[in-house]
């Protein structure tokens, strides 16, 4: 944990939040306007009450047992199929397609548009924002919700042949340790440099049905060991469905790196 | 093409162009037709030695050494463990190309990995290639003397060779019966199937099941091409080495060499497609839609490939291609030998657009190819080109003669389009088409077989 007595009382706006409770909002936040470039250098070198451990994670697919050749079939099998296949083809196949900024927010919205050529019922898989959901099963349903809908009001559409079938299909995914650690805000920066863009996905995107919150591990880290819930918060609002992991990992940095002068 | 042919015939360059000296192409049963021709090409008519496998450091300034990282540390969990890969051949052929430069990498990562190849006479070859056939939906009678032929050179394989490691992965049908050494030993044991499996012969399916089903696990180039089996499936596509002859980087004056020796204009737009000349590839098909495009842009067309020297039906696809090339100057039809590895990465380095306009297709590697060289690519949408080319995003599919003609013109008046889908389509290739990444898939499958390690559930609780 942060010692606060050992940080110079010029720094605090709102004394009065020595009081809240940690994980809310520490009193040292950054949102001290006025402090900013003689003081950056301090920010960099406060070290956290614990540090982070950059990780990565490998993926093996496994082909399922489900598939669909309509948008019925689709239907059926995202009731039945198992959750890492809703996991896969949400949440992984943003990782698997990092480097693409537009209309690949999931499988089931590609497919839809691509295979069965219903725009709408795309459109409406596209909007999904997979930060919203802090389970599979919520997502699931929305999933299903929105399947089921369009196929209430375009019965026509069920039983259409799709171009080419959609074959579910599984992540086993394996944590991998990284050499970096980082205890202050210079080595957090560093390691957001250095690790893999699979590092960065594992931490920003995967990050989210761990930690059942709508947060990654970045920002967590940084408002709960270095008290930063402002630099927390502007992290957590980069937008993974039109960046590239690329882009996300370039947006960490300008935001830190703003925050550091 | 396959490997290892040492008696070829030197490469035949076959065009039109305003420099032609007029000679002949022959094929075998088809009429000579008359065709001018640039200078020969200065190919070896022998193979090169091959040059020695790249070290895994050497793939870090393309992957990165956190991905290297990354498989050291799911290597060093698997110390100490051995493995044994099994296949049909030592030479020729994709699956031996792969397994030439796959256990090497896993060999330096430090898991004991040996590979060995069954024998057999003719007739056990006969019986598999039926198999091989067979399982992509042709014709075969699964007769007793079939089913002995194939039982005995697997029984004398068993006996010689030994089963002490602790994973064994099997490559195709030809070695599958070596799983009945499965009761002798604890070892877990993969069938590797490289071939589409989605439309077998029942009557061969039928014989080969049993043996598969007594396997811990399969692995598919695609989830199209397997089947419902009782055992565990894994998806592991293809790949490509980046620094084997056909997709290391090469120096300019490499790929200028390579154009000016074909007569290739490089100050203009080249649209070129790499494959055997074979209907299945629509060499044709390619040539009709250049022409529907040249109304509106210049550009050469390439069609470069191999085939036509020991196939008779290559040779006939080739009188084809080049009847309906006629006149063109621009059209520059290149039969090369199979040792042509530098030239085609050299050909694909210096095209405006690739094209793939196959008509059914496996998983489609010079699609991987082309994308790997940032080329924006047109493709045929079937076989394992879809898992490549995600519409409009890594590349465009098509679907007629008329569709790729649209797009030979949008891609050459829409540059920075093309680039974006070149950048997409190279960092596809990276994430998922790599020869790194499948070492990391059997790392990991290697581990969750062993049970080295656990697979994280994507949600707690």
């Amino acid at each position: 944990m942060a010692q606060f007595t050992k940080l110079p009382i010029t720094r605090l706006v709102h004394p009065t939040k020595f009081s809240f409770p940690r994980l809310v909002r520490h009193p040292f936040e950054e949102e001290n306007v006025f402090m900013a470039t003689a003081e950056m250098p301090a920010v960099a070198r406060r070290w956290a009450g614990a540090p982070f451990y950059f990780n990565s994670a490998a993926h093996l697919i496994r082909i399922g047992r489900e598939k669909a050749t309509n948008l019925a079939e689709l239907l059926e099998a995202l009731k039945v199929c198992p959750d890492q296949s809703i996991f896969q083809h949400t949440f992984q196949t943003l990782r698997e397609h990092h480097f693409i900024r537009e209309g690949f927010s999931n499988d089931f919205a590609h497919w839809a548009f691509s295979a069965c050529n219903e725009v709408g019922l795309a459109e409406r898989l596209a909007g999904i924002d997979v930060r919203e959901f802090t389970s599979i099963a919520t997502l699931r349903q929305r999933l299903v919700d929105i399947v089921d809908a369009y196929l209430k009001h375009n019965p026509r559409a069920r039983e259409r042949s799709a171009f080419e079938p959609f074959y579910f299909s599984a992540a086993e995914v394996i944590v991998i340790p990284t050499p970096f650690v980082a205890r202050n805000l210079a080595e957090f920066t560093d390691g957001i440099r250095q690790v893999s863009l699979h590092s960065i996905h594992y931490h920003f995107i995967d990050a989210r049905l761990r930690l059942k919150l709508n947060s990654n591990d970045f920002s967590l880290w940084l408002e709960n060991e270095l008290g930063l819930g402002r630099l927390a918060d502007r992290i957590n609002r980069i937008d993974i469905y039109t960046s590239t992991l690329h882009d996300v990992r370039r947006a960490i940095l300008r935001i830190v790196e703003s925050r550091l002068g | 093409m396959s490997e290892g042919e040492k008696t070829k015939p030197e490469a035949t360059l076959t065009d039109n162009g305003p420099g032609g000296t007029g000679s002949t192409v022959s094929a075998p049963g088809v009429p000579e037709v008359e065709r001018r021709q640039r200078p020969r090409p200065k190919i070896s008519t022998t193979p090169p030695a091959p040059p020695p496998p790249p070290k895994l450091d050497d793939y870090a300034p393309i992957i990165g050494k956190p991905e290297l990282d990354d498989l050291r540390f799911l290597a060093r969990q698997l110390r100490g463990k051995t493995v044994k890969m099994v296949n049909s051949t030592a030479v020729g052929g994709g699956v031996a190309e792969i397994l030439n430069r796959l256990v090497p990498l896993i060999n330096e990562l430090e898991v004991a990995t040996k590979w060995e190849v069954i024998t057999g006479g003719n007739d056990f070859f006969e019986v598999t290639k039926g198999f091989h056939n067979a399982l992509h939906g042709g014709e075969y009678a699964v007769t007793q003397a079939v089913k002995d032929i194939f039982m005995m050179y697997t029984e004398q394989n068993r006996q010689r060779m030994q089963f002490v490691e602790d994973l064994f992965v099997i490559h195709d049908p030809q070695p599958a019966a070596l799983i009945a050494s499965k009761e002798r030993n604890r070892g877990r044991w993969v069938w590797r199937c490289h071939i589409d499996l989605s439309n077998p012969h029942p009557e061969v399916w039928r014989f080969l099941r049993p043996f598969i089903d007594q396997y811990d696990a399969a692995v598919f180039s695609s989830p199209a091409f397997s089947r419902q089996l009782a055992i565990p499936q894994y998806l592991f596509y293809p790949c490509i080495d980046p620094l084997s002859e056909k997709n290391k980087d090469l120096d300019e004056s490499v790929v200028q060499k390579v154009c000016d020796d074909f007569g290739i204009d490089r100050s203009r737009p080249i649209v070129t497609q790499i494959s055997r000349f074979d209907r299945l590839k629509d060499p044709v098909g390619v040539i009709q839609a250049y022409k529907l495009a040249k109304k509106y842009v210049d550009c050469q067309l390439v069609l470069a490939g191999g085939g036509a020297t020991d196939d008779p039906e290559g040779a006939v696809v080739l009188q084809e291609v080049m009847e309906e090339a006629a006149d063109d100057p621009d059209v520059i039809i290149l039969n090369l030998p199979p040792w042509s590895a530098i030239e085609i990465n050299a050909l694909q380095r210096a095209s405006t657009l690739v094209i793939q306009k196959s008509v059914k297709e496996g998983f489609g590697l010079t699609v991987t190819e082309g994308l790997w060289k940032s080329k924006p690519v047109i493709a045929g949408a079937v076989g394992g080109i879809p898992a490549q080319v995600i519409h409009k995003l890594t590349g465009v599919l098509v679907h007629s003669v008329e569709g790729c003609a649209y797009q030979i013109r949008y891609l050459l008046t829409h540059p920075e389009y093309a680039a974006q889908l070149g950048k997409n389509g190279h960092e596809h290739v990276k994430e998922n088409f790599l020869m790194t990444t499948n070492v990391k898939r059997w790392l990991l499958l290697f581990q969750i077989l062993l049970g080295t390690t656990r697979p994280h559930p994507p949600e707690e609780g």
